[in-house]
């Protein structure tokens, strides 16, 4: 019986799919299929918009073009207002395929807001303002984006003028899209400048920066194995399924304004890489390539499920897939973590920027058959390079903001203990492709009194150490194709270097969030300290270290095996040293590194210090 | 050859090809998860699920219970292994097993159909299974008119020129080349991107070729066995491309039956290749212009 229902509901659902109204549904056109072409423009609109950031007085400008008709120059410049002219700053040839102008100026002002104009032939204009380095600012605030789907079957063509106003209304100093700004597979250009249409208009004015992740080049999911081909369905062997001039193609469009990379030696293919950081306003981004490096499952680790990266059962071992040799951010990566979170010039707080979060965040996924135990494609996993990445972030006391799941969340990730290592905020996807629910099947445990079932400690699907605060999970079955059904959002993340503090908040679409009644997804908005994103709930504190200076950069080094607990730059005069009991630490200090030793075998329990630096 | 043992080799390959086609799709079922995602993760499905009186959990689980759809999926790859069974075993008049036959082009068309939704309404991707959709009911129409009536030889053209045609309107560019064939085509011959893009293009060029010249009388064997090549070729590329001896079970699991469901793609040319030569061998005209040949070397023998 249970059988013949199942046949005839997959043959119904074949007629269905194609033939059947659907119910609720907000405008005729809402089932048709998003029609993604390259508009012809006039040559006065060849320019479709530009991003851009600065970095260490260097200034890098994308201009994105539409196709720049046969017999024309291919000579683009960049001019910037200097008085009441304007004077060209640069000049830079456009980059086909893909129509991409990158620009690049030394030297660059930070302290002072600047007009800029981006010009092709002699009618092409188009215009913005390079922010000044807000340094004396106390709240930076990063507006949050992921999951740029147009797909009217899910919202996804619903105008983002709310988007646009709200950044505006709040003044956003930083656009951070983290990921799947573009979810076709074979047309990233077309679709690249449907994005610039709809976000131009605040992307021109304030540093953005983009990370490319699998659906924006061109898959479905992604463990980029170091440039890899990639040949099964789905692409859990590792690599990439488009051929590597495509990928180098989508790079060039969303990163080529970043900062330059670190260490930009080329992977497989010839595809670049650009990890790297932006110190802006004080706060030290590090923008990571959680994808490129890591190692596919397929083949790899035990089957657990249907999918070589799915598993299914929850009987299985998590160690069984921990394998040797699986790279998650891979060493050059890692290696860059370790001198980013030791180098406090600027910064008073850190930031980590990356497409997805280093758990699994989800236990039901947006398919008929959806609980899965875990999911590969997360920063779950491996196991072993997820705690390496997160024991390096949290020796900087980074705060981490992604995307990609599709589900907005707040967790605190755990290593050795609950609650021992960065929080993130997953922030909510612009028009929701895919859903998914963070749905425990048991109560956490150490909730928050009047909190929600499904918070507090958990392990995930790799028995990896996590506690959740919140989470936006869209309404429970397939109903509805509107956005905030499918808990469509975005993330305003508000930090203060002043008190330190950290407020995310999840907008859901189409509110104005500077009107007092407008309300957030259940769960948010939620501040936290910066020193939390490394406070094991273990530890002791060392004696109170009282400096001369402001906010000196600390630093703890175990005495015994030297190697560094963390760097951080205190909050006044005044700073009282988080540390595990037992061990003994050396201290060293300074103003803008931590240059001299101002404490030896320093243990939890010790008696206050003065400490006078130079 | 005999004609009678001509005839038998011949459904001995409809039985491989559609019995390996079957085999690789219960793999699928079975050991991974047939792609009906789309039609199962519907609001429309699930209404009509929800009038008969299928709740919610009963329809998709709980997570630590299956639900219909898994219980259901499972079960479908069992029927597929019976389809596939049942082409060793059919013979001509068993009616029941004709019928499961039939039900395995059904499952294989609705799977294609699945597939078609999942490309957003490429044409091309339901085309491109009309070979493997139609091998069970080949098979059938062999054993219950013969390999060589004209109806067998008839659908086993259109399931040729489906499978040729769906895949040169990727290969040819006419829709968006699937990044794993410039992968297998620059993993196998070591080239690339430009190269494979190139390869793939005449490969398509010549799909269209093939799909032509296999109804013109003349070209008719020569395009049959290129397609045999190219369709053997395109079948074994995903486990040569991907298998590899540092993967578990050497990814055999992973990629094996990606050739072994692909089997009509070589198979269906082979047999019209098969037919054609020993229509040719056994054909009145051959046989007088065999013997007039035999005849004169004998008179200048002597």
């Amino acid at each position: 019986m249970r059988l013949r229902n199942f046949l005839t509901l997959i043959c119904a659902g074949a007629l269905l799919t194609s033939a059947a109204p659907v119910k609720n549904k907000p405008s005729a056109n809402r089932r048709a299929k998003a029609v993604l072409t390259t508009p012809e423009v006039a040559p006065v609109d060849i320019i479709c918009f530009a991003l851009y950031t600065v970095s260490d007085g260097t200034l890098k400008l994308t201009a994105q073009l539409y196709p720049i008709p046969d017999g024309e120059t291919h000579t683009v410049r960049l001019e910037i207002m200097q008085g009441r002219k304007w004077v060209e700053v640069a000049k830079t040839k456009v980059i086909n395929p893909g129509w991409t102008a990158p620009f690049r100026v030394e030297d660059w002002n930070d302290s002072m807001a600047q007009r800029y104009r981006v010009r092709h032939g002699s009618t092409a204009t188009y215009e913005g303002t390079i922010r000044r380095n807000p340094t004396d600012q106390d709240e930076l605030i990063v507006a949050g984006f992921t999951g740029n789907s147009i797909q009217p079957s899910h919202g996804g063509d619903i105008s983002r003028q709310d988007i646009i106003d709200n950044v505006k209304r709040v003044d956003a100093d930083v656009l951070f899209f983290s990921g799947d700004q573009v979810y076709d597979h074979f047309k990233h250009y077309a679709a690249w400048l449907k994005f610039g249409r709809d976000f131009g208009e605040i992307i021109k004015d304030r540093p953005t920066i983009c990370l490319p992740d699998d659906h924006d080049a061109g898959q479905p999911n992604l463990w980029g194995e170091s440039g890899k081909i990639s040949t099964l369905s789905g692409a859990s062997d590792g690599g990439y399924s488009r051929p590597g001039v495509y990928v180098q193609e989508v790079e060039r469009a969303q990163t080529s304004h970043l900062p330059d990379p670190v260490d930009p030696h080329k992977i497989g293919q010839g595809i670049g890489v650009w990890f790297t950081n932006l110190n802006w306003g004080g706060i030290d981004f590090a923008i990571l390539e959680d994808r490129k490096f890591k190692t596919g499952p397929a083949g790899r680790v035990p089957k657990q499920g249907p999918r070589p990266d799915h598993i299914r059962n929850p009987e299985y071992d998590p160690a069984s897939v921990d394998v040797d040799g699986a790279v998650l951010l891979g060493d050059r990566q890692l290696k860059f973590i370790d001198n980013w979170a030791q180098d406090w010039q600027d910064a008073d707080m850190k930031v980590a920027l990356s497409a997805t979060i280093f758990t699994g965040g989800a236990h039901i996924h947006g398919d008929a058959n959806g609980r899965l135990h875990a999911d590969m494609d997360s920063n779950g996993w491996p196991q072993a390079g997820r705690n390496r990445a997160l024991g390096s972030l949290r020796k900087a006391f980074a705060f981490h903001l992604a995307g990609d799941q599709h589900l907005a969340t707040i967790f605190q990730h755990g290593v050795d203990e609950h609650r021992d290592a960065i929080w993130s905020f997953c922030v909510p996807s612009i028009a929701n492709l895919y859903l998914r629910w963070w749905e425990p099947l048991e109560e956490g445990l150490n909730r928050e009194a009047g909190s929600l079932a499904y918070t507090g400690d958990y392990l995930d699907g790799f028995a990896n150490k996590v506690t959740n605060f919140a989470a936006a999970n869209p309404e429970k079955k397939p109903s509805g194709k509107l956005l905030n059904t499918r808990a469509a959002g975005y993330g305003i993340v508000r930090i203060n270097t002043q008190t330190r503090l950290i407020t995310m908040e999840c907008w859901p679409r189409n509110v104005d969030i500077t009107d007092a009644d407008s309300e957030q997804y259940p769960g948010w908005p939620r501040t936290i300290s910066q020193f939390d994103n490394y406070n094991p709930p273990s530890w002791g504190q060392l004696g109170e270290l009282s400096f001369a200076v402001e906010d000196p950069v600390v630093q703890l080094i175990d005495a015994e095996t030297d190697e560094i607990l963390y760097t951080v730059r205190a909050s006044g005069k005044s700073f009282t040293p988080g540390a595990p009991s037992g061990r003994a630490f050396t201290v060293k200090a300074g103003k803008d590194s931590p240059d001299t030793v101002v404490v030896k075998s320093a243990r939890v329990g010790s008696a206050p210090q003065r400490v006078k630096l130079n | 050859m005999t004609s009678h043992r001509s005839d038998a080799f011949l459904i001995l390959i409809l039985r491989l090809s559609a019995g390996l086609c079957l085999l690789g799709w219960a793999w699928v079922h079975l050991y991974w998860e047939g792609p009906y995602g789309i039609l199962l993760w519907n609001e429309n499905t699930y209404a009509l699920a929800e009038s008969w009186g299928i709740g919610w959990e009963e329809f998709v689980g709980s997570g630590a219970n299956d639900g219909l759809v898994q219980t259901g999926l499972k079960w479908i790859g069992w029927l597929y292994v019976v389809c596939a069974a049942v082409t060793i075993s059919v013979r001509s008049g068993a009616k029941i097993q004709m019928t499961v036959l039939a039900l395995g082009t059904g499952f294989l068309t609705v799977l294609s159909y699945a597939k078609f939704l999942s490309a957003q309404l490429q044409f091309p991707m339901f085309l491109e299974h009309g070979g493997q959709m139609l091998s069970p009911a080949l098979l059938g129409l062999a054993l219950t008119w013969g390999a060589r009536h004209r109806a067998t030889v008839a659908v086993a053209i259109i399931a040729f020129i489906a499978t040729f045609a769906g895949h040169g309107c990727y290969a040819i560019g006419w829709l968006p080349t699937p990044g794993n064939f410039h992968a297998m085509t620059s993993l196998v011959l070591g080239v690339e991107f430009e190269t494979a893009n190139l390869i793939l293009r005449i490969a398509g060029v010549l799909d269209f070729i093939v799909c032509i010249g296999i109804l013109i009388p003349a070209t008719r064997q020569v395009s049959a066995i290129y397609a045999t090549a190219w369709g053997l070729m395109t079948a074994i590329a995903r486990p040569v491309a991907g298998m590899s001896l540092s993967l578990n079970y050497w990814g055999a699991d992973q990629y094996l039956h990606e050739a072994v469901l692909r089997a009509p793609h070589f198979l269906l040319p082979l047999f019209l290749f098969l037919l054609w030569r020993y229509s040719d061998e056994t054909s009145p005209s051959k046989k007088a212009s065999s013997n007039v040949s035999e005849e004169s070397r004998t008179d200048e023998s002597s």
